[in-house]
């Protein structure tokens, strides 16, 4: 009854950084073997990351185990030939192929989508290159920052009246896994239903702008830039983060009506300065904010965001801390809800990793991140039937490398 | 719909904004037919939410809800009343997929919490996207995208050099809200493909607060492996990773590989730059920002953005022009792909909107419909399929149940 959705999924990703390594990671929860193509000719930058107290330690993987967990790792050189007849086995006993790499790596090595349809007629290819794989600028290269100037959202970040900034977390990048998940998914609904294979080819600076319509549409429908604006609304105020008791501690808080307002009023005790016409209504507030987010800072700096927050869910009133990632972690919502999972990691030690962003049933319980080559032999010898002898040739020659 | 690949799927969406209607959008996108509940009243709320064409608001005139309700079928619907809540459990009878996004104690109080909703349909799939998820203590606190962007991390290190004394920001537009729908439309196409072959369902139970955290990757390893708790002043070891002005806007110099600045001093002409001691790492050049800052944006502002961003890709240096939404909807790559579509509204026009990121071999891209108007496909959904009469509709609307 609880069998992962994916059970019986077999993938080969070829990925690396983050938005690959991240589909990889969602299909390990929803029950798919997947299986990460290695080298040590090139290998993920993020295996070499090296995030410790302990500066005797090595490499420890860093946020390699937080995206790869769940996945299986081989090391196989596929510039030899040898290298490439046997992931060519390996496809023709697979599924799905992901890959965030270049559009022209995986055709550099004689694995385009024409010949991996020989090698396996219904298989599905997904690619998720920074501007997808056709057009005139399909090789030009980019990070998550670069997506995020190309695909218009870097202009209206950053606080108001001031110049755009780099984006902390590149939510980019898994934006971009959910699309390549979309395209995966769809593809197999598809092969389901009619015994066809596909390439389905994901740009990630498409998969940006389609996530920021309100900006685009401004432009389409009225011919204006929207500004940039911080943390504030289109109509909304108060709609900010303010300071709260501690060091660096903020609370946001949003208010949309006007009985809103009135409850947020009676909880700072009525003050006087709430009662100015400036504040009486949203319209009001919205043109008078710069002043109105002075005002509520000085109340809320009396209390932590744990006691804003509080304070105002009590009354329906949409708040919550900033939070910083060891409150995150702490928080007795989020302990609840076991996003964050403790792993132990053979190398790296203790590990905190999280889990797809839903709760079901048939999530499929999954290992640490692995280690570099760790399923080599499942890989070669029990599922490709490659003898000891052979393998023991393979690593001599670099093959498996 | 662009591409058919789910057809014959049938989902109902009792959604409301952005999260759940994103969510049955890119599934309608892919060819399921998604027949969406609205307010018999003034419908969705972002039919109310700007931009508005011309900058005039009307339930018909709505960017955002026009964007994010395309290829469905629309119908009004109260389920407060008993009426439409029988008219509900007879379109759920014949759906695979209920998506939503109300409050917990809504849908208890409704009666279509997933326990409900199952003795009407067992073998549903139920997506429920909410800020907070359906368990824990925070299950019915109020949130909207701002407060989920902050309580959800991402806030906090919102940028790479931020000043401290300033509050953390969030992201533009309602972004962590349509991520939240992506996410949530990703869940729903896997458990779509069980279904397909096993018949079951299941309940997908999505938090917007969770759909923030898979942003954490790096903030959560360091705090892992090192204790670091990353704020959004912490990247300054790093340079260059900035945007800087150049002549018509914004250039954003991003590398992570040595040989990427290697390659970039040769574009702007200085190979010398890349002997200077000052200058030779991402660690000393960030030590010596200031001296090498004004010397890149002295070289920048020659130049316009786009022709920076053509010579540094040229000479393989992952630099992005800071492109505004006018120059988006004008980005040859982009037109070269056909991502733009444009929709014909009836009487309103075409217009031009976002497409899809994906594109799919074997299957023709096809043309997408409009959105509904607010209760454009009543009769056709409670006539049409459900063999009510023309005179019955007129009864459940002046007893508000449509």
């Amino acid at each position: 009854m609880n069998t992962p959705s994916l059970k019986g999924i077999r993938v080969i990703a070829f990925t690396w950084v983050w938005a690959g390594p991240w589909m990889g990671g969602v299909l390990a929860d929803m029950g798919a073997e997947v299986i990460k193509i290695e080298t040590r000719q090139r290998l993920d930058s993020q295996r070499v990351v090296k995030i410790t107290k302990n500066l005797e330690q090595g490499p420890n993987q860093g946020q390699f185990n937080v995206t790869n967990r769940g996945i299986k790792s081989v090391t196989l050189n596929l510039k030899t030939p040898k290298g490439l007849e046997i992931i060519k086995q390996l496809v023709k006993i697979s599924d799905v192929i992901i890959t965030n790499f270049a559009p022209r790596a995986l055709p550099g090595w004689g694995l385009g989508y024409d010949t991996l349809k020989e090698i396996k007629p219904d298989i599905i290819l997904v690619t998720l290159p920074a501007f997808g794989s056709t057009g005139p600028d399909k090789d030009y290269l980019s990070y998550g920052s670069t997506l995020e100037a190309v695909g218009g959202l870097s202009s209206s970040f950053g606080y108001p009246g001031e110049v755009p900034v780099i984006s902390g977390p590149y939510p980019s990048d898994p934006i971009g896994s959910m699309y390549g998940l979309v395209g995966v998914l769809a593809a197999l609904n598809y092969r389901n239903r009619t015994g066809k294979g596909q390439h389905v080819d994901i740009a990630q600076n498409e998969g940006v702008t389609s996530l920021i319509p309100e900006v685009i549409m401004e432009e389409v429908m009225n011919g204006r830039t929207v500004p940039r604006m911080g943390n504030r609304d289109e109509i909304m105020a108060p709609h900010g983060c303010y300071p709260c008791k501690g060091h660096d501690k903020w609370v946001a808080i949003a208010v949309g009506t006007d009985e809103k307002w009135k409850a947020l009023c009676r909880v700072m005790g009525n003050p006087d300065w709430a009662k100015d016409e400036k504040f009486s209504d949203q319209y009001a507030r919205w043109q008078n904010q710069d002043e109105l987010n002075k005002l509520i800072a000085g109340w809320t700096k009396g209390f932590t965001h744990y006691e804003v927050m509080q304070k105002l869910q009590k009354v329906g009133i949409a708040a919550g801390p900033s939070f910083n990632i060891e409150e995150l972690v702490n928080d007795p919502h989020v302990k609840n809800r076991g996003i964050f999972i403790e792993q132990n990691h053979p190398v790296a030690g203790k590990t905190i990793v999280y889990r797809s962003p839903w709760k079901s049933a048939l999530t499929a319980k999954n290992p640490p991140a692995p280690c570099l080559g760790e399923n080599n032999i499942y890989v070669f010898k029990e599922l490709l039937g490659i003898s000891d002898k052979e393998i023991a040739e393979l690593i001599e020659t670099k093959v498996i490398y | 719909m662009f591409y058919k690949v789910l057809n014959g799927v049938k989902i109902i969406e009792y959604g409301n904004f952005i999260s759940a209607p994103f969510c049955a959008k890119i599934l309608a996108d892919l060819g399921a037919e998604v027949i969406k509940i609205e307010d018999p009243c003034c419908g969705d709320e972002s039919r109310l939410q700007a931009p508005f064409m011309q900058d005039i608001p009307g339930l018909e005139n709505s960017g955002l809800f026009q964007y994010l309700n395309m290829n469905k079928l629309g119908v009004t619907l109260n389920p407060e009343t008993a009426t439409g809540m029988k008219i509900l459990g007879e379109l759920l009878k014949s759906a695979d997929v209920f998506v939503e996004n109300n409050s917990p104690k809504k849908m208890k109080k409704l009666k279509l919490s997933y326990t409900q909703v199952k003795k009407i349909k067992p073998r549903i799939i139920m997506t429920s996207i909410t800020p907070f998820g359906q368990t824990g203590p925070y299950r019915d606190y109020a949130s909207c995208e701002l407060v989920s962007a902050h309580i959800g991390g991402v806030g906090y290190i919102s940028m790479r050099e931020g000043d401290i004394s300033k509050e953390p920001i969030k992201l533009p537009a309602h972004l962590f809200s349509f991520q939240a729908g992506l996410s949530a439309a990703v869940a729903t196409l896997s458990s779509i493909f069980r279904q397909s072959t096993t018949g079951l369902g299941e309940q997908l139970d999505v938090s917007e607060q969770e759909s923030v955290i898979q942003n954490l990757n790096s903030s959560i390893a360091r705090y892992s492996y090192a204790g670091q708790i990353m704020a959004r002043t912490d990247a300054a070891g790093h340079a260059p990773f900035h945007i800087l002005p150049c002549k018509d806007g914004f250039i954003c110099a991003a590398f992570v590989e040595e040989a990427e600045w290697r390659r970039f001093v040769e574009v702007m002409g200085h190979p010398e730059w890349a002997d200077n001691e000052l200058f030779k790492d991402f660690a000393s050049r960030a030590k010596y920002w200031d001296a090498l800052k004004p010397l890149m944006i002295e070289w920048a502002m020659q130049f316009t953005e786009e022709e920076i961003y053509r010579r540094s890709q040229e000479k393989a240096v992952p630099l992005g022009a800071v492109r505004s939404a006018h120059q988006v909807l004008q980005d040859k790559q982009m037109a070269a792909r056909q991502f733009f579509v444009e929709i014909e509204r009836g009487s309103a026009g075409k217009l031009i909107f976002p497409g899809v990121p994906y594109r799919f071999s074997e299957i023709q891209m096809e043309s997408p419909m409009a959105a509904p108007l607010l209760g454009q496909h009543n009769e056709e959904i409670y006539c049409g399929r459900l063999g009510y009469h023309k005179r019955d509709l007129a009864k459940f609307k002046e007893a508000g149940a449509i």
